[in-house]
């Protein structure tokens, strides 16, 4: 089990610098693709924000604080997560061309998506910065728990694309199973709305109420990491609240077993993959 | 002397197996289930063992469907038999002429590194033989255009350009001995000839000509429904290949 540990290292070390280049070349291709096409990674948050304020303040009422900076938090952050994990699904017939010809350890593909879709959300939350700044958001030192947050946000989409990513290759509906469920992640992780309550109740400051009632909000946040994730996210950025830490290392733990399964099971069945697609 | 002892490639015992059925879905296998039990398996290749010293030329040979190219495929470390062994002795490994595969969105030049970074070179190495794979693809200017934008010769120009300059300790080669136009073609067969005789370089070459690898190899690998049916030089060899197939 140590030797594969090293084994993944090794790989990780020898194929670095490709994939480096190869989300750089990505990137840039998609710029060179159509003129101002980057600017879809702004517009499409964007407009997402413009819908989602509509359903939640105008349909629902919603009047929770600051309310396109906790929209676009919520769909940055689901985007990484959505994106590579729909992209796993059939990364490794996308990559025929590559698979076929030379050996590549394939989870190195998902690391490929993970820095495209990565440097996306970086982009995309230069948003939440300017609408914090418009909105004059008090900043308190726990942004800096941006930075774990994030990382096991990273650990768990690895985690969960790489074993996703294997079973892509055989299972050809995959792909139609993954997207519902997906979907349901999606109203289930509180994009434009809120499960957990925000504030504390009594305190003279700001409090509302979640959204979902206890105990479902509570197992809610507990059981679906990205619900965790963004929730936390928005407590640390916007309401200068602490991120529920227990669970944050749970899933941090949690992403780490997954990425190792994951990893395992590509090793052992990687070179079979040719022989499907 | 003790060179000669020196194995490049070993290949021992090994076995290759396709499965005949090729998906599997998750409706159907929940409405008919019973489909999906039989799983016939095919095998490509059935125990084949032999080694290749260092600097050695081998040729393969063998009719169509005779595993040979699946046989490469599993050295270059494309896929992994299903028994038995291959040892490269730890040299470096690239399947020539039909290229590592492109990135048809991005420019010819983009395309050298992520070729070359995928082979296992680092970005100076690259860097020091980009001109010189440039100059030999004949692309001009169109090494800057997306490489969906090329015709079929200029692709496989290309391939044949990285992986003839980005050479590699152990070379295998299937087939296609010359791509291109006719110019093309006789340039590509030289630079092949030269790295072939390169006597530090092990060279396994699949061909169906019995001409180029009489001139080039040293041993003859006979292929036959995956098992090995002779082995020896191209003297011993050849000739009863020639007469099996005729």
């Amino acid at each position: 089990m140590f030797l594969k540990k090293i084994r993944f290292f090794k790989d990780f070390k020898r194929f670095f610098n490709y994939i480096v280049f190869a989300v750089k070349a990505e990137l840039k291709s998609e710029v060179a693709d159509s003129f101002l096409s980057w600017l879809w990674w702004f517009l499409d948050p964007l407009l997402y924000m413009l819908v989602y304020s509509f359903i939640a303040v105008v349909v629902f009422s919603s009047n929770i604080p600051y309310f396109p900076a906790f929209v676009f938090l919520g769909l940055n952050t689901w985007g990484l997560f959505n994106k590579t994990i729909k992209a796993s699904v059939k990364l490794v017939s996308a990559k025929k061309m590559i698979v076929t010809k030379v050996y590549v350890p394939k989870f190195m593909f998902v690391f490929e998506k993970l820095g495209v879709y990565g440097f996306k959300m970086v982009i995309a939350n230069l948003l939440v910065v300017g609408t914090m700044a418009i909105y004059r958001v008090p900043i308190t030192w726990r942004v800096v728990w941006i930075i774990p947050i994030t990382l096991v946000l990273v650990v768990v989409t690895f985690g969960v694309s790489t074993i996703i990513m294997h079973f892509g290759v055989f299972v050809e509906d995959l792909l139609n199973v993954i997207t519902v469920v997906l979907q349901l992640g999606f109203y289930l992780s509180g994009i434009f709305y809120s499960i957990d309550e925000i504030g504390v109740k009594n305190h003279g400051q700001i409090y509302i109420p979640g959204r979902v009632p206890e105990p479902w909000g509570e197992w809610l946040v507990k059981l679906n990491p990205m619900a965790l994730l963004i929730t936390d996210l928005r407590r640390v950025l916007l309401y200068g609240e602490n991120p529920h830490w227990v669970m944050m290392i749970a899933w941090f733990v949690v992403g780490v077993f997954m990425s190792f399964v994951g990893i395992k099971i590509i090793y052992k069945f990687e070179n079979s993959y040719v022989k499907v697609i | 002397m003790s060179d000669i002892s020196e194995n490049a490639i070993t290949v021992s015992d090994v076995k290759i197996r396709y499965r005949v059925f090729k998906k599997i879905s998750l409706l159907k296998t929940i409405l008919a289930p019973y489909k999906y039990k039989k799983t016939e398996l095919f095998e490509a290749v059935k125990g084949v063992s032999f080694e290749v010293p260092k600097g050695q030329i081998l040729g393969i040979v063998g009719k169509n469907g005779s595993g040979k190219s699946t046989l490469l495929k599993a050295i270059a470390g494309i896929f992994s038999p299903d028994e038995g062994e291959i040892d490269l002795h730890g040299h470096s490994v690239s399947l020539l002429s039909i290229g590592v595969g492109f990135q048809a969105k991005l420019s010819g030049r983009e395309n050298i590194y992520l070729s070359g970074l995928l082979l296992g070179f680092s970005r100076q190495q690259i860097d020091e033989k980009l001109d010189e794979i440039i100059e030999f693809s004949e692309l001009g200017d169109f090494i800057d255009r997306p490489v969906k934008t090329y015709s079929s010769g200029m692709y496989s120009k290309l391939a044949f350009s990285i992986t003839a300059i980005l050479e590699t300790e152990i070379m295998l080669i299937d087939e296609v001995l010359s791509v291109g136009d006719a110019k093309f073609k006789k340039k590509s067969y030289e630079k092949m000839k030269s790295l072939i005789t390169n006597t530090d370089r092990t060279v396994v070459i699949v061909s169906h000509s019995s001409d180029t690898l009489k001139q080039l190899c040293n041993t003859i690998l006979w292929l036959h429904e995956g098992e090995v049916k002779m082995q020896g030089s191209c003297e011993e060899v050849l000739p009863k290949y020639e007469e099996f197939m005729s």
